[in-house]
């Protein structure tokens, strides 16, 4: 008997909301729960007319994308006007002197074959010059690339 | 178009299989990304996208930075092999750093410091 009894109302509530639809205020609430629950933060969320609007600074673009669908998932939302900005980043510096990259890197080079590769660093910044045959070249730019620079201008060629 | 928005399937992709990540701005604005990746297989991964977006690795605005979990775990150091008439002086030179750093970080298997051997791994630290 009770069990029907709570049938009867939920049905009821759920056609009155139905009827009503959420008012923006409500939908406000439920998308900050449903980026709140989804693990993002930072975010201010304004609706207006069912339209939301996200506002503040997030880690980076990843961050703001998910808050994007995030709140584009909730019913009620129509669309979503995503004004976020991504945080600025710290400024890189060079895991090392330039003389002790160079030389890192074309350690490693040599050790990875790929011997036809020269580098330059100045200031962190390295310039690959030379030719790699075409099955390594990804190889040796993985190489360089690891290797702590803040810079890069790749001149590197394929060769056969 | 802003380059984390060149980029953003790649850092998808890393949020996506477990690869863990910084970003930081280098020369120019390039935007570099220094992560851990949790397998080579995840790392191959990134690698196949940032070719996907830039096939010739040449566009110079975006350095992908990411070592294994397993690499990452061998600690900040850099292993040199010897070769045939290499000496400390000479390896440190190299890489901008005195022969006595090298020796300090290679006791364990140095016995002397004139006495190194092709095929031999010393720890160089950076």
């Amino acid at each position: 008997m009770k069990v029907k009894y709570f049938t009867v109302l939920a049905i009821a509530a759920a056609m009155f909301l139905a009827a009503c639809g959420k008012s923006d205020a409500d939908l406000q609430k439920a998308v900050q729960d449903k980026l709140t629950a989804d693990g993002v933060s930072g975010v201010t969320v304004a609706v207006n007319g069912g339209v939301a609007t996200l506002t503040g600074e997030v880690a980076d673009i990843t961050v703001k994308n998910k808050a994007q669908a995030s709140a584009g998932a909730v019913g009620g939302i129509k669309s979503v006007t995503n004004n976020l900005t991504t945080k600025p980043l710290p400024v890189a510096t060079p895991a090392a002197p330039d003389p002790a990259l160079t030389g890192k890197i074309t350690e490693n080079l040599k050790k990875a074959g790929c011997t036809g590769a020269s580098v330059s660093v100045v200031n962190g910044k390295v310039t690959v010059t030379g030719e790699v045959p075409n099955a390594k070249y990804a190889e040796c730019v993985q190489v360089i690339m690891q290797s702590g620079i803040t810079g890069i201008d790749n001149q590197l060629k394929k060769g056969s | 178009m802003s380059l984390q928005e060149k980029y953003q399937t790649l850092l998808e992709l890393a949020n996506q299989n477990g690869t863990t990540y910084e970003l930081s701005e280098g020369e120019g604005g390039t935007l570099i990304v220094t992560g851990t990746a949790p397998s080579a297989e995840a790392k191959q991964q990134l690698w196949d996208e940032y070719e996907r977006l830039d096939p010739e690795f040449n566009d110079g605005d975006f350095i992908l930075n990411i070592q294994t979990a397993e690499a990452a775990a061998g600690g900040g150091m850099h292993t040199y092999t010897v070769e045939s008439g290499d000496n400390l002086s000479k390896i440190a030179k190299g890489y901008g750093i005195q022969w006595k750093a090298i020796w300090d970080h290679n006791r364990d298997i140095l016995k002397h410091p004139d006495k190194i051997y092709p095929g031999q791994e010393l720890k160089i630290p950076m």
